[in-house]
């Protein structure tokens, strides 16, 4: 069976549009120059303000495992566009891609979240928002 | 004969109507068609979106330099204060310290207005930073502490509702999407701002925005920008914005998920 991945915007800081949503720059916290891409399991997902969270544990080729903290929009925006707090589920597959964070920890912004399953809960797409 | 008289004269008839009613939607003024309140002033109660440039599908209005006037000598100093690399200095909202006005109203988030006689609310989701702007042309006080919001005082020109904002600290000029933190924006003490908003239609507020910092700028420049209604915002209202909350990577390092 071919597994399709459906690529979903969480809603920021995607792509050209670093500084979407922030409540501050974009940039006095992570660093457009180092992009992120990793693909793991959802440990934690804290739907907070000003911006929501979510951990993923990632796997390195020799079987470690890293946690990886990721940003994405205030929760209130995407309940606006319909993206509950059930959007991402402790256990779910994902690729997140995003930019480190500048103190180089293992946070970054988690601009763009794909879906194994081809789920499409985070299609609302934020490029009405986008800088211009 | 007499059969074509009366078609004559009945198709004049209908003429006359005719323009007798166009002449009537044409005479009756646009601003006639926007809501209005009790007191016959035009309504801005609503749920309205941030200001953008018109036709614009960006997120947030931009203060273009090339819509800015000149500086004065050692206003560009005043303007682009220099960085530190201490990011309390540097980017103190992310601290969750105040964006201040305009900056906290022109991120991409809902504002709602409330309009009474006496008073315009302005409320905007991000941050829930409330104006209460108090419309009966008020002198401005002279003896207050300057604040990161200012002191707006609201008049009527008209079916222009005018704001004129004194009294601002020293703090953040920006759009909310300045996009080199080394040319982070500042306005100094001298800062008056005047908006000017209108309701265009009844879906649209036409609204200029004047700069005047006569310690950084030689003259008052302006932007113009529109605030488009989304009624369907009202369902929900607006959403709880807490910067406090769980703000993790506070001015660049990451607290600990654990």
């Amino acid at each position: 069976m071919r597994i399709r991945l459906a690529a979903l915007t969480l809603g920021l800081l995607a792509g050209t549009a670093p500084f979407l949503l922030a409540h501050h720059s974009f940039s006095a916290e992570y660093d457009s120059n180092q992009p992120v891409k990793v693909t793991g399991v959802v440990t934690k997902v804290e739907w907070q303000n000003p911006h929501i969270w979510f951990f993923v544990d990632v796997k390195d080729a020799q079987g470690k495992v890293t946690n990886w903290g990721f940003s994405g929009g205030p929760p209130g925006v995407l309940q606006r566009r319909g993206i509950s707090r059930d959007a991402l589920k402790t256990g779910d597959s994902v690729v997140v891609e995003g930019f480190r964070a500048r103190d180089g920890s293992n946070n970054a912004s988690g601009g763009k979240v794909t879906f194994a399953d081809g789920r499409s809960v985070f299609t609302a797409s934020n490029e009405d928002r986008a800088p211009q | 004969m007499l059969n074509v008289t009366k078609h004559t004269a009945a198709l004049a008839y209908v003429i006359v109507v005719v323009l007798a009613v166009i002449a009537n939607a044409q005479s009756k003024p646009a601003a006639g068609q926007i809501p209005r309140t009790a007191d016959g002033k035009p309504d801005f109660s609503g749920f309205w979106d941030n200001p953008k440039e018109p036709g614009s599908r960006g997120p947030a209005t931009t203060f273009n330099k090339e819509k800015m006037a000149p500086f004065v000598p050692g206003g560009e100093a005043l303007f682009y204060e220099p960085r530190t690399g201490d990011p309390r200095h540097d980017e103190p909202r992310a601290f969750c310290m105040p964006s201040g006005f305009p900056s906290a109203f022109l991120g991409p988030y809902p504002v709602q207005i409330i309009q009474t006689p006496q008073y315009l609310v302005m409320q905007t989701e991000f941050m829930n930073v409330t104006r209460i702007i108090p419309l009966d042309g008020r002198p401005h006080k002279t003896d207050i502490e300057p604040t990161f919001y200012g002191e707006p005082v609201g008049h009527w020109d008209g079916d222009t509702l005018v704001i004129e904002g004194r009294n601002y600290k020293r703090w953040s000029l920006d759009d909310y999407y300045y996009q080199n933190p080394k040319e982070y924006r500042m306005h100094t003490e001298a800062l008056r701002t005047t908006e000017r908003l209108r309701r265009a239609d009844a879906d649209t507020i036409s609204y200029e925005f004047t700069v005047d910092d006569p310690k950084i700028f030689t003259k008052p420049w302006s932007v113009q920008w529109e605030m488009k209604r989304h009624a369907e915002w009202a369902k929900t209202g607006l959403y709880e914005m807490v910067c406090n909350e769980n703000n993790r990577c506070e001015g660049g390092k990451c607290r600990d998920s654990k």
